[in-house]
């Protein structure tokens, strides 16, 4: 093996790995070592290894470009972890690091044949072919779909991990740790507010930490006086991912005491954003060999890694990080080969190289043997914070980078490179300026602006002579773009979306600029009106786990709902609640409410207190029958609806005292009402007095129905239940298994005899309990939703949202008894006039018997007349334990509404059977015999 | 500087025998061509060309997204009416048509949508050999999964009605869902456990780009101009009949003005004061990061209002329902992917580490009903195809080719007849909201 | 995520709010128009630019809120309680709705 080209070499000043504590990793499945502090891609580095990873379309090799978190050639697998940033994760003991995106092996990978068709694989590519035989186009798709770039997706199973978040409100919150933030920061400190300090890396410094000995210094002195401010709270690598609405930013903290992300959300005074600048490719041809690198890519290896990243190099700098850079890597024993000064106008022609750099091909021909090749050819302003504030960025010829533009509002500042040149202290001076501002700001002072920092002029860079990527993790090359504007994609939306550049994981933070400048040079524009760079967010990546946190959807259950589980209630989710579906029987269930008595947990109830003089306006205008006249201890039942004269909801609503009533509704509509209640008195009728309180969860409820239910409840009461002193549709309070102030009413959802009660919530299972206890000889037991749901089918009466439906007006529902169309005003009111002029020529809400009785049509089954044409459906069926026969009710067309039609159903497996409409929608006890008993 | 100066500066290939080679028809994409062009490195031909704004035009159509193009490409096809300006503020494909998460199916709730969104499919089936653009369409399958009771009877109702018009779409249980999607957890852990879903084997995904700029080819190639940066200012009308448009280039006559601008609909109905009941909402959408291929359907879960696609360069993509607030800006919020990714975890938990790229909001120009405003209005020449709200994507064929039989004959195909504005007033609702609020 | 100004609680977040419609429509129940009342059901201004609307402070004081936001920008430039004169001293005639 020959000498590796790159390997460590003796301790830096500024160096941030801990050679007293070595680490052990595999990379690949061969194991290496490592120091903490290292990054993957350091460590990987330090052992000779070069090639990282294969590209998205060519699968050619790639090394370390800009060694930072949007490196596009450095994503790498740690464990079942895909997609890590391996130039910006420290490494921990035992990491399992693997290759992505290549097969077999990243020495070997065969998709590399890509880049031997690739003269045929322009942009649009497959746009353009796969068109002819379509049937083929599947096939081709799945063989596509195998060239996905990233790593493999965790295996399912297990959980969705521990994630975190954490609420913030810092009057001052500074986005990148660079001079200019930290003196920011420290500025604002001193004024008093709260700081959030947000850095991205994992030391704030910037790049004063890989700038030699004088920023070093300048470093230690802003460390000192942050620590020396309790008020500024410093996040390490941690990156503020968003911009929104008033202020409401978005951190994601990568690394602390849980072991994955967690996500800050923040509403922030003041949000001084100071990233820096970022480091701009150079594109020509080999631009993507491994030995090309950035100036701050080679300065980050060695100054904070002790990382030499090459023997023998060559130099392209167009400013002082360029020029930096040939010193630090002298000094540190790299040869220095050339050095091409770009401000003077020569370039460079091309890398040469197979699979790594080999020579550097110079403008005049010559080819230098060389290891690496550094470019400094200027920098890009990552504005997107600023972007998301509402800045639309103007890019400044004479800098050659973008600036931000007026557009900022007051709440958002910036400092540092983003907005200008200058020396170390310069840098300083202005974010202190801007930290005093922001702090000043965030306390409601008077905007007053910053004077600016100066700009340097620096040459205008974006490609050699020769074509090459522009876009790494896309595969996209310079060319591309050229033949996109030529084929009329040519403005930069179109360009962008043919190429697919910028789409990648860097988020275009590399390439935009290079693509804006080469669109321009394509269509003979200048970069300023081909447009400006606008970033979506989020300015980072975030992990799905930080942004979903834990998992947390509340569960609303009654107080009786662990006794049902002891008791093997299989649990129905309805909505928020969870309630019994049934103890096991559901049928049996129904029966013994019919013979004897049950009892069923209806707690989910919408339940409403009301009081005040105007109740009763409240009541007429919300519900469409009447409530004038209902008398104290009575209760009416009522039907809500919308203003489309859609039904929204049912219930019944009881008179307690003069003023006083208590309204229930269904349990999945209860919010709804409630707001309903509130719009009606707060918009259109502020002068109503009406005191809504709800009390849904205040009390439990209980449902006792059978003929056994009066004897049942008389054994616990203090109220008398004879029918002559409580009748139906009454309502009584009073003790129940000596619980006081219960309220009781006698209704009949099930068609039985029954009594409705509701006692205080924490003596609910206290009353469920005794009435089974003191019932058993009653032959009283629990039922179900399910049974509920088979006894109200019986009777016939209809569920808001399963018998009617999203357009369901209350004629079509058989709800017309219940609309009083003389009332003044109800919600609805023009909308039923009109339905009942068309005197039943609307659909129906109908009973129905199948004419072979086993047969239940599963809900949903059509009704149809000749082939296909919907007339209608069946919105319940169950077969029928009381009748021992199918029974259904169905919404059916006006004309075959009539008792007596003959239906075609077709049922689910495509069979069809035939149905016949009743005169009744009861199916029993159609005169309420049982119910009035 | 405005867009045409810019775009004079691009050299166009030369005269004579570009015009030849337009008037044998846009450059046949083949793989003999592809292979042809590689070896010999030469340039394909300009797609859409650039034109100088026209005094009149038989129909102005307002808004390059797929409906307006699909509409110009059936005039010309299908009716021989090529002398048509689509005019676009932006660029084309810049509103909803280059924005949406490309979700194409048919198994809406009503007769008339499940007819018309069929259509769709059907044309969408063919559009790669129609326009000789490939526009990727996947039939990869769709699941929309039911949480809950009142869902899975949703479900059922659509499933039984899709089936009468021959559409393939059933409820399944939860353990085919595992069996179809290996990574959604189907166990009965999560809060809301899957019960089942609707089962749509036809419906899958499309590149949205592709679609618009096959459309917009092939319209070019067939003589219709479009015009992009080109924004409407107003609608001239003289005695209730439209007579042109104002633009920021310049006045336009022409006899026939479609609206086919989504969510800016309103503004373009408001400058012929033409009511109509929209509201504009944003729909936002993200990506991860790419990893290999592990979804094999588009799965939907309307209780939990998300849905999520991967796309075969491995991205996720994820949208859900609209934002809860009328809006015409298009800034993402954070509210928005913190809600999807917390209930992609609920369905999928074990990619809580994949990272989200990138995300966007488009508008959409919600209904009462989620069906769609087609049809004439009450001023003369003034027509709309609009009210796309979230689901306007996979309608663009069909739209297109109605809009087109309309303009041509005068009279309102069959197709899109439930779907006129008249039926606000009338109280003839083509409720679609079960079938279309979060699976668009 | 934009911050609302409840004039009962302070400045929110705008999740604890539900959107309750454009403010100002005429509700006529008298109409014989089928024309004329579903124009107040489902006729929306929908406007790009400044809109007057109605807001419910859901988790908060459950109280109904007038506003006048900028649907472009999402800015609001005034926030009361439903029903209050506008800003320009313009009333709803208390049909805030
Ligand atoms: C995030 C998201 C996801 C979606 N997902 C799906 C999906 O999965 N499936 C699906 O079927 N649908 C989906 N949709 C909906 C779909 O995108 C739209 O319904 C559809 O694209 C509308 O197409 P269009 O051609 O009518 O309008 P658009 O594509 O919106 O085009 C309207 C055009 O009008 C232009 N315009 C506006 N005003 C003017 C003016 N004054 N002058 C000139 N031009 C003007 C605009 O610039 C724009 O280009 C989604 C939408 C979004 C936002
Ligand atoms: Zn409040």
């Amino acid at each position: 093996m020959s000498k590796p080209v790159s390997s460590r070499i003796n301790s830096q000043s500024g160096e941030v790995i801990d050679r007293t504590k070595p680490i052990n990793f595999t990379w690949n499945g061969q194991p290496l070592t490592a120091y903490e502090g290292d990054t993957i891609v350091s460590a990987l580095m330090a052992s000779g290894v070069q090639v990282i990873s294969r590209s998205f379309k060519y699968h050619r090799p790639r090394g370390v470009l800009s060694a930072s978190y949007v490196d596009p050639n450095c994503s790498v697998t740690v464990s079942d972890e895909p997609n890590v940033r391996g130039a910006h994760r420290r490494l921990r003991e035992g990491d399992d690091v693997r290759a992505q995106n290549a097969w077999p092996s990243l020495k070997l990978d065969v998709r590399a044949v890509n880049q031997l068709v690739g003269r045929f694989l322009g942009p649009g590519f497959y746009y353009k072919t796969f068109i002819k035989p379509q049937f083929l186009w599947p096939s081709y798709q799945k063989v596509l779909s195998r060239f996905a770039p990233g790593g493999s997706p965790p295996a399912p199973g297990g959980g969705h991990g521990n994630f975190d978040k954490r609420y913030t409100h810092p009057d001052v919150l500074v986005a990148g740790a660079g001079p200019a933030g930290i003196a920011a920061a420290i500025e604002a400190a001193r004024a008093g507010v709260k700081v959030m300090l947000v850095e991205e890396e994992y030391e704030i410094g910037g790049h004063l930490r890989y700038g030699g000995p004088e920023a070093l210094a300048a470093l230690a002195a802003l460390r000192a006086e942050v620590n020396s401010y309790h008020n500024i709270e410093v996040l390490t690598d941690s990156v503020v991912t968003g911009r929104y609405d008033d202020n409401w930013v978005a951190v994601v903290q990568r690394s602390g005491v849980w072991s994955h992300e967690r996500l800050i959300k923040a509403r922030v005074g003041t949000l001084v954003v100071a990233p820096g600048l970022i480091e701009r490719p150079y594109v020509f041809a080999g631009n993507d060999l491994p030995g090309v690198m950035l100036s701050t890519a080679a300065m980050r290896l060695l100054e904070l890694h002790a990382v030499r990243p090459g023997t023998r190099a060559v130099i392209l700098t167009a400013n002082t990080s360029g020029d930096e850079a040939v010193e630090r890597l002298r000094s540190a024993g790299v040869e220095i080969a050339l050095v091409i000064d770009a401000r003077t106008g020569v370039t460079l022609r091309r890398a040469i190289g197979r699979g790594r750099l080999k020579a550097v091909e110079c403008a005049d021909g010559t080819k230098i043997p060389a290891d690496l090749l550094i470019t400094a050819t200027g920098w890009t302003a990552p504005t997107s914070l600023l972007n998301m504030a509402g800045d639309r960025p103007i890019w400044d010829p004479v800098a050659a980078r973008f600036f931000p533009s007026e557009l900022i509002p007051p709440s958002v500042m910036a400092t540092g490179g983003i907005v200008g040149d200058g020396t170390i202290d310069q840098l300083i001076k202005h974010g202190r300026a801007v930290g005093a501002e922001a702090a000043a700001r965030a306390t409601g002072a008077t905007p007053t602006p910053v004077p600016p920092l100066t700009r340097e002029a620096h040459p205008a860079l974006f490609h050699g002579p020769t074509t090459g990527f522009l876009d790494f993790s896309e595969d996209v090359k310079s060319k591309d773009i050229m033949a996109a504007v030529k084929e009329g994609y040519d403005s930069a939306e179109l360009a962008k979306r043919f190429t697919t550049s910028g789409m990648g994981t860097s988020q275009g933070k590399l390439e935009n600029v290079n693509a804006m400048a080469i669109l321009a040079e394509a269509t003979g524009r200048d970069l300023e009106s081909t447009g400006t760079t606008i970033w979506r967010p989020p300015y980072a990546p975030i992990s799905l786990g930080a942004l979903a946190g834990r998992a947390f959807d509340p569960v609303r259950i009654s107080p009786m709902q662990p006794w049902h589980v002891e008791h093997g209630a299989v649990p129905l989710i309805a909505g928020q609640w969870i309630r019994p579906e049934h103890y096991g029987d559901p049928s049996a269930e129904a029966q013994n409410v019919r013979t004897h008595v049950g009892i069923i947990d209806v707690t989910p109830l919408g339940k409403i207190d009301l009081q005040g003089p105007d109740v009763v306006k409240l009541l007429n205008l919300v519900y469409t029958n009447n409530w004038d006249n209902l008398q104290i201890g009575s209760v009416r039942y009522g039907v809500m609806c919308a203003e489309d004269g859609v039904v929204m909801d049912d219930g019944v609503t009881a008179r307690l005292g003069t003023n006083h009533y208590l309204m229930t509704t269904t349990s999945s509509g209860a919010a709804t009402v409630w707001e309903t209640l509130e719009m009606w008195l707060q918009t259109s009728h502020p002068d109503w007095s009406v005191n809504v309180t709800p009390v849904t969860t205040a009390m439990a409820s209980i449902n006792i129905a059978g003929p056994n239910s009066r004897e049942l409840l008389g054994r616990l009461t203090d109220i008398d239940l004879s029918p002559e002193a409580f009748g139906y549709m009454k309502v009584r309070t009073g003790s129940i298994a000596g619980v006081p102030d219960c309220v009781v009413w006698r209704i009949g959802f099930t068609g039985e005899l029954s009594y409705e009660i509701h006692v205080p919530a924490s003596f609910g299972l206290h009353v469920w309990e005794t009435l089974l206890s003191v019932g058993a000889d009653l032959g009283v037991s629990p039922f179900g939703v399910e049974a509920q749901r088979i006894l109200r089918l019986e009777k016939g009466h209809l569920i808001v949202g399963q018998d009617t439906d999203g357009l369901t007006k209350a004629y079509e529902a058989g709800l017309g008894p219940l609309v009083k169309l003389g009332k003044d005003d109800f919600s609805g009111l023009p909308e039923l006039r009109w339905q009942e002029s068309l005197a039943g020529a609307h659909s129906q809400l109908v009973a129905i018997e199948t004419t072979d009785p086993q047969l239940v049509p599963p809900e949903a089954s059509q009704l149809v007349v000749g082939m296909a044409e919907i007339v209608g459906r069946i919105t319940s069926s169950r077969m029928s334990p009381t009748l021992k026969r199918s029974i259904a009710l169905a919404r059916v067309s006006g004309e075959l509404s009539v008792p007596g039609s003959r239906l075609t159903i077709v049922l689910p497996n495509g069979s069809r059977a035939e149905a016949v409409v009743r005169e009744n929608l009861s199916f029993i006890d159609p005169e309420g015999v049982r119910l009035h008993g | 500087m405005s867009h045409a100066e810019s775009v004079a500066s691009i050299k166009e290939p030369g005269g004579a025998q570009a015009r030849r080679r337009r008037s044998r028809g846009p450059a046949r994409y083949s793989a003999l061509d592809i292979f042809r062009r590689g070896v010999t490195n030469s340039d394909w031909p300009r797609s859409f060309r650039q034109h100088d704004l026209a005094k009149s035009y038989d129909v102005v159509i307002i808004g390059a997204g797929v409906h307006g193009l699909a509409c110009a490409y059936y005039l010309a096809a299908n009716h021989g009416i090529t002398n048509v300006a689509v005019l676009d503020k932006s660029y084309m494909g810049g509103g909803g048509s280059g924005r949406n998460t490309a979700i194409i199916r048919s198994n809406y709730l009503t007769p008339e949508g499940v007819r018309f969104y069929d259509r769709s499919v059907v044309l969408y089936q063919n559009l790669a050999a129609d326009l000789n653009y490939n526009v990727m369409f996947s039939q990869r399958g769709h699941l929309t999964l039911a949480h809950t009771d009142a869902s899975l009877r949703t479900m059922n109702w659509r499933a039984e009605v899709n089936k009468l018009q021959g559409i393939n779409s059933s409820v399944i249980d939860a353990a085919e869902v595992g069996r179809i999607v290996k990574y959604l957890d189907v166990s009965d852990r999560p809060r809301y456990p899957i019960l089942g879903a609707l089962y749509h084997p036809p419906g899958g995904i499309i590149r949205h780009d592709a679609v618009n700029w096959g459309y917009a080819r092939a319209a070019d190639h067939l003589g219709v101009q479009i015009h992009q940066q080109t924004e409407v200012l107003g609608i001239e009308t003289a005695g209730g009949k439209v007579t042109g448009v104002r633009t920021n280039r310049g006045a336009i006559s022409a006899p026939i003005v479609v609206n086919c601008t989504a969510g800016w609909a309103t503004t373009i109905s408001d400058m012929v004061d033409v009511k109509m009941p929209l509201i504009t909402h944003p729909l936002q959408a993200a990506v991860t990061e790419p990893v290999k291929v592990f979804l094999p359907t588009v799965i939907v879960s309307g209780s939990l209002h998300v849905y999520v696609s991967q796309t075969d360069r491995g991205e996720l993509v994820f949208g859900a329902s609209v934002d809860p607030y009328p809006s015409y800006s298009m800034r993402g919020s954070l509210e928005f992917t913190e809600s999807v990714a917390s209930h992609i975890l609920e369905l999928i938990p074990s990619i809580g580490s994949l990272k989200v790229l990138r995300q966007w909001a488009g508008l959409c120009d919600m209904t009462p009903d989620y069906s769609p405003i087609m049809g004439v209005t009450p001023v003369d020449g003034f027509l709309v195809d609009v009210g796309w709200g979230t689901y306007g994507f996979k309608a663009g064929p069909v739209s297109g080719e109605a809009m087109a039989a309309l303009i041509a004959t005068g009279r309102v195909p069959e197709i899109i007849s439930a779907f006129d504005l008249a039926r606000f007033a009338d109280g003839r609702l083509v409720g679609e909201k079960g079938a279309a609020s979060v699976g668009h | 995520m934009i911050l609302i100004d409840c004039p009962y609680c302070g400045p929110r977040n705008s999740t604890e709010f539900r959107h309750a419609g454009e403010a100002g429509k005429k509700r006529d129940v008298t109409t014989n128009d089928p024309a004329v009342w579903r124009r107040y059901l489902y006729q929306q201004d929908n406007p790009l630019g400044w809109v007057r609307e109605n807001w419910f402070h859901t988790a908060g004081c459950r109280q109904f809120l007038c506003a006048e936001r900028n649907t472009q920008t999402n800015e609001f430039r005034w926030v009361a309680p439903a029903g209050s004169p506008g800003p320009d001293g313009a009333s709803d005639n208390g049909s805030a709705r």
